[in-house]
């Protein structure tokens, strides 16, 4: 989080504008990670929605959501984002009106690499601009589709632009005026190209707590096949099930979190409710107790008591 | 026959709500949410990052130049909730276009920082 990519901005992309074309010679470090195949990439499909007045925020929603393979149509997506008394939409609005089109939002790192990584997969990038000057800030959403580095440009869906061709130079300070915020639209079975674990596990957790546990539950298996394994991962594949219903799924992911970690305190719980969701009471309670007597943690333990109780609440009038 | 269509549509209304409540993806009560773990890990994460930049052998001398002692600063972060711990890496982060922090803006920038946050100081409120 301290940003260490971020100093690799149009620095990472610079030297390679200078010593690619050269085609030789000692090709900086920071150059390296740079695919030789990144000399130009435009989305050309990537769909165009012109603004109306101060709805740039709606525009560039829609653009990347429908080149994610979403159905929405601009008009609904302005009654989600758009604040007519700001005249204009607030970056969280657009992470949340993502979520309930049951895509994840993801918020890549401020650099041209990040972008250009991301455009390699063929995802357009939604950025937010200042186009005015510090004092009298211009806020603009536009969307990155292309990166020519040979040229020096970046194509962008802005405005009334179907293609604006701005220098590399220009749209950084924009950008960064913009505090390089950029975001990309996930399917809920994609990884972003370089993914933050911690920060894609923040957004998947986000996706469910909106309430999309069907798109949950399949970014979390996608996040375990990126990382094998993971306990956190593994609690939010279980919790998934657990709330689709799936009780008997949710079992088996708990016992194996629970087999890596026998002492997740939480996720004993939460196998617990995925025992008496099966009738199985009996051993969900021991499950309870086993958690109850390997916890040190207050607020965990007044948990797991108002579990233990529900589940002898739920005995007792199945019985 | 109003009476009859208000009835009609009340009852419509009510099994419609059932059968909406039917397939409503509710958590079962006491059910432990995945947030839990997400904050506990990124928390864990934030607080290591830090941990390391206090390690350091310049950010210690500088501490010491403070009088402060390391553990209380260390104390002091284990008591940070997951937000302030944020806000300090937000206030890290803000200070830097990245790389390695302490070469870019120096040990004694860092230490005041962490210091301000943790409220061992409040020196930056004179400013």
């Amino acid at each position: 989080m301290f940003g260490a990519t971020r100093v690799y901005r149009w620095s990472r992309l610079l030297p390679a504008l200078f010593v690619l074309p050269a085609g030789c010679g000692s090709i900086p470090p920071s150059v390296s990670g740079l695919p030789a195949s990144s000399q130009a990439v435009e989305l050309e499909d990537t769909p165009f929605y012109p603004q109306e007045r101060y709805q740039c925020g709606p525009a560039a929603l829609t653009t990347v959501l429908v080149q994610s393979g979403a159905a929405v149509s601009l008009e609904d997506i302005v009654d989600k984002v758009y604040l007519p008394g700001r005249q204009g939409s607030l970056q969280v609005e657009l992470l949340a009106a993502t979520r309930t089109e049951g895509r994840l939002p993801y918020v890549i790192d401020g650099s041209l690499a990040a972008i250009l990584q991301e455009l390699e997969m063929g995802r357009p990038v939604l950025v937010l601009q200042n186009l005015g000057v510090t004092a009298i800030p211009r806020w603009h959403y536009a969307v990155v589709v292309g990166i020519d580095v040979g040229r020096r440009q970046v194509v962008l869906r802005s405005g009334t632009d179907r293609r604006r061709v701005t220098s590399g130079r220009t749209f950084l300070r924009t950008w960064r005026r913009g505090e390089y915020w950029g975001m990309v639209v996930l399917a809920p079975d994609q990884l972003p190209a370089a993914p933050d674990r911690s920060r894609y596990f923040d957004a998947v957790a986000a996706l469910e707590q909106a309430g999309r546990t069907e798109e949950a539950a399949i970014a979390w298996q996608t996040a375990l096949g990126r990382w094998p394994g993971n306990s956190v991962a593994l609690f939010g594949l279980g919790n998934t099930r657990l709330v689709l219903g799936d009780y008997e799924a949710a079992e088996d992911v708990y016992r194996d979190l629970l087999e890596r970690e026998p002492d997740l305190v939480v996720a004993r719980n939460n196998l617990a409710l995925a025992l008496a969701g099966q009738g199985d009471y009996d051993i969900a309670l021991q499950e309870i107790g086993i958690a109850l007597s390997g916890n040190r943690d207050a607020a965990v333990e007044r948990e797991l008591r108002d579990t233990e109780a529900t589940i002898r609440r739920r005995h007792s009038l199945a019985d | 026959m109003g009476l009859q269509n208000a009835r009609g549509a009340l009852l419509r209304l009510v099994s419609v709500s059932i059968i909406c409540m039917g397939f409503a993806q509710v958590a079962p009560a006491g059910m432990i949410g995945t947030a839990h773990l997400v904050n506990e890990e990124s928390r864990a994460a934030s607080l290591s990052r830090i941990e390391v930049l206090l390690a350091r052998e310049d950010v210690g001398r500088q501490l010491e130049a403070f009088g402060v002692d390391r553990a209380l600063v260390v104390e002091r972060l284990n008591g940070l909730s997951h937000a302030e711990l944020l806000k300090l890496e937000g206030q890290l982060d803000s200070q830097v276009a990245g790389g390695d922090i302490i070469g870019l803006i120096g040990a004694v920038f860092v230490v005041l920082l962490i210091l301000e946050l943790v409220g061992v100081t409040d020196i930056f409120k004179s400013f």
